[in-house]
């Protein structure tokens, strides 16, 4: 079964453009990361208070509504977080052409 | 009276008596008292005189001199000893003198009255260790730690921020460390200033007398210090950093945990979508754009590659069995696989390929132990599919379920299929509607789908004396449940019902010389109702039209140079067809436009034989699997998806001159016949 996840995560990696993936529990602990390890727990330390925060910035406007998706584009990179109950899966895109 | 006055006076006179007496006695004993003291004085002053006499004889002062000035000197010194002696004199006094003075105890109860005043509490920021820390950061003698480099980055602009109207800081960015603390220390600053002042509430009670409690007066306290951002990101992470640890044993247990797996699932599904989606958001117009040529070539009608799907593991090299696509999902495409030579996995595969996402992976993944032959979605259920395997069991799954192996299957038995079961289709409507799966021995099964482990009823198509028909391919007409048409192995086509009293095969179009691999029915609807139409492929190279009243074909299709494997009519172009070879072309047919050749053929780019067809519901696309299990979807040209109003009645045109093309070549034929006769009787003579 675990191969099931390494296969996502190798079918992912194997997109064009993308740098990391990391996976991190509700605390921020990183469980599966492709990264190094001081880049990993940077990103989710900062990434878990940004979807904390988006999370609540979208609850408290609708209290019925929920984050499902986070896509954060900037000069070098495009982050992806997709929250899910317990975990949350980031990944990180370098710009593609 | 008199008697009594004069008793009265009489004891009157006695008291009088007494009193005196009294008077005397007392005057006596206390003239006796002077008398003693008297007496007993002299003696001191005796013994006095005799040492003064000793004394002066030998040339020393009197006793009674010196005594005389020390009392003199008493009486001046005795006021002074309660003032704690101004004098230093005064610690000469005998001690004795003065506590004999003030120790007369009188012991009264008293109340004790006790206050409590806490101990000061001591204030400690932590602003010092933050400081500290970074500061050590700084000097990068905490190398160790695996976020040093993350507090370096985090911390410098947050604390900008937070201090933001420390202007010094801002507008000198390049200040010294130093710097930046005196400017970071001004809690500290404050604390001292507290510190030095005795705090409000212990000083207001400490200056109560004992005994006394405040009464009614509002309580100051402290304010606590203001806890800035800083030192909440601090503060947290201080927790990540706690619960960082986590062994790569808890870590396994997280990733091998159910929850983690459905997340995975679920999450990867989106990201890979999202991932796969290449759309530019930042596309400028501005510029030269030359991306115009694409729809230059739709202009032209022809049938172009849209994309492909193929996956490394479980397509490559495994023949596509059948696809179908999803009726509520109209991006998913069903495809079933049959087992590869030199594969490890599973032998049966089927595969969901979504076509809406650009994302080149499958969208569920299934399998089973025999090849499936053929797969459908269960009508009316969406998240179930079936499929027919060559052992015969009909499988089912669902993607609902975190499981790649079937949730249900038939079973293997003499009231089920024992052979390979190469159609399938789902007939009914939502409330009713059976499973209908026909083997190569003959036998159809129709189930029920709540049940899987019992036909409901079986039904063995047979052909003259008893023959079973092996039948490969079977088509329901549209909006019916009872009839339908069979090919066979053997190139013959049955149409069959299954009720009524003839149940089984009613009739036989033969015309074909080889295996039936395909057969479709005619089921556009519009003004005029061709549902008695069907198609049949064959390996003898041809298509052929069919009428169901008619037991011969109404026209043959012989433009393909290899087996043709499928063909289906479109789903709203009551004229069109698609038919695919073991060339690996692709045929469209436009019967209103020409019937001899295909007006549009496309040619897959790696020589592969194409199996399988199948269009979208919308017509638009097709999709076209191959040998090597690669599916390859084309775009259709518009004018093949979008019927004008007189393509019903055009087809009846063409259909009736297809009819007069069949009866001048019968007549053509006859007279061929008798001319080479005629031509034979001419040689011979």
């Amino acid at each position: 079964m675990t191969s099931e996840v390494d296969d996502t995560l190798k079918r992912i990696q194997s997109h064009k453009g993308v740098v990391g993936i990391i996976v991190i529990n509700s605390d921020g602990v990183p469980i599966k990361s492709t990264l190094d390890n001081t880049t990993t727990v940077q990103y989710a330390a900062l990434m878990t208070q940004l979807c904390d925060k988006s999370r609540s910035a979208i609850r408290d406007l609708d209290p019925t509504n929920d984050l499902t998706f986070l896509r954060l584009r900037s000069k070098k990179h495009e982050i992806m977080i997709a929250p899910d109950k317990d975990f949350i899966l980031i990944v990180i895109q370098a710009p593609t052409e | 009276m008199s008697d009594r006055k004069a008793e009265l006076e009489k004891k009157k006179a006695k008291l009088q008596a007494i009193r005196e007496e009294k008077e005397r006695r007392r005057k006596e004993r206390e003239q006796r008292e002077a008398e003693e003291a008297a007496s007993r004085k002299p003696n001191p002053d005796k013994d006095q005189r005799k040492v003064d006499e000793m004394l002066s004889s030998l040339g020393i002062a009197p006793v009674s001199d010196v005594l005389s000035s020390l009392s003199s000197v008493q009486s001046v010194s005795t006021p002074d000893a309660g003032s704690s002696a101004a004098t230093p004199d005064a610690s000469l006094q005998p001690s004795s003198h003065v506590s004999s003075k003030k120790k007369t105890p009188q012991l009264t109860s008293v109340s004790v009255q006790s206050t409590s005043i806490p101990p000061k509490e001591t204030v400690v920021y932590t602003k010092q260790t933050q400081t500290t820390h970074a500061s050590t950061e700084r000097d990068g003698s905490d190398s160790s730690s695996p976020l040093k480099g993350y507090y370096e980055d985090w911390f410098r602009p947050r604390k900008a921020q937070a201090f933001g109207y420390y202007d010094e800081y801002n507008l000198n960015p390049g200040l010294e460390w130093e710097d930046e603390f005196t400017v970071l220390t001004y809690d500290e600053q404050a604390e001292d200033e507290e510190s030095s002042l005795p705090p409000l509430v212990d000083g207001f009670q400490s200056k109560l007398p004992p005994g006394i409690l405040p009464h009614g007066l509002p309580k100051v306290k402290d304010m606590e210090p203001a806890i800035t951002s800083v030192e909440q990101e601090q503060q947290q992470k201080k927790e990540v950093k706690q619960i960082r640890e986590l062994s790569d044993d808890e870590k396994m247990m997280i990733v091998l945990s159910e929850d983690f797996l459905r997340c995975m699932d679920r999450t990867g599904r989106v990201m890979e979508r999202v991932l796969a989606e290449s759309m530019d958001v930042y596309t400028d117009y501005t510029g030269i754009s030359n991306s115009t040529d694409k729809n230059d070539d739709k202009v032209g009608g022809k049938v172009s590659i849209s994309r492909w799907f193929s996956d490394e593991r479980w397509s490559r090299s495994r023949c596509v069995t059948s696809m179908d696509w999803s009726p509520q999902y109209p991006e998913l495409l069903l495809a079933s696989y049959y087992s590869a030579a030199d594969s490890a996995d599973p032998d049966g595969v089927c595969l969901v390929w979504n076509t809406k996402f650009k994302k080149t992976t499958p969208e569920y993944v299934f399998h089973c132990q025999s090849p499936v032959l053929s797969a459908t979605f269960a009508r009316f259920h969406p998240n179930l599919i079936l499929g027919g395997t060559y052992s015969g069991q009909v499988v089912l799954w669902d993607n609902r379920v975190q499981k790649r192996t079937p949730i249900q299957r038939t079973p293997l038995s003499a009231t089920a299929h024992t052979h390979p079961v190469f159609c399938m289709e789902v007939v009914g409507t939502p409330n009713a509607h059976n499973l209908i799966s026909v083997s190569t021995d003959g036998r159809l099964c129709s189930w029920s789908l709540d049940m899987l482990s019992q036909p409901q009823e079986i039904l063995e198509l047979q052909h003259r004396q008893s023959k079973a028909i092996a039948v490969s391919s079977m088509d329901f007409p549209y909006n019916d449940v009872n009839n339908f048409v069979l090919g066979s192995e053997e190139g013959a086509v049955y149409s069959a019902c299954r009720h009524g009293t003839k149940a089984g095969v009613t009739d036989t179009y033969d015309g074909h010389n080889g295996f039936i691999t395909g057969i479709n029915t005619h089921k556009v609807q519009g003004p005029v109702d061709y549902s008695h139409l069907f198609l049949t492929s064959s390996f003898d190279w041809t298509i052929k039209l069919w009428n169901m009243k008619e037991n011969k074909a109404v026209y043959s299709f012989e433009d393909n140079s290899d087996y043709v494997c499928d063909v289906g009519w479109s789903p709203v172009h009551p004229s069109v067809f698609a038919s695919v070879d073991a060339t690996g072309r692709l045929d469209l047919w436009e019967l209103n436009t020409d019937t001899e050749v295909p007006v549009a053929t496309a040619t897959v780019d790696q020589p592969a034989a194409l199996n399988r067809l199948a269009w979208s519901a919308s017509g638009s696309h097709i999709a076209a699997g191959d040998h090597n299990g690669k599916i390859h979807l084309y775009d259709i040209p518009e004018h093949l998806y979008v019927p004008r109003a007189d393509e019903w009645n055009k087809l009846l045109v063409t259909l009736q001159e297809l009819k007069n093309n069949q009866a001048d070549d019968e007549l053509d034929k006859m007279n061929l016949n008798s001319g080479p006769s005629s031509l034979t009787s001419f040689t011979s003579r």
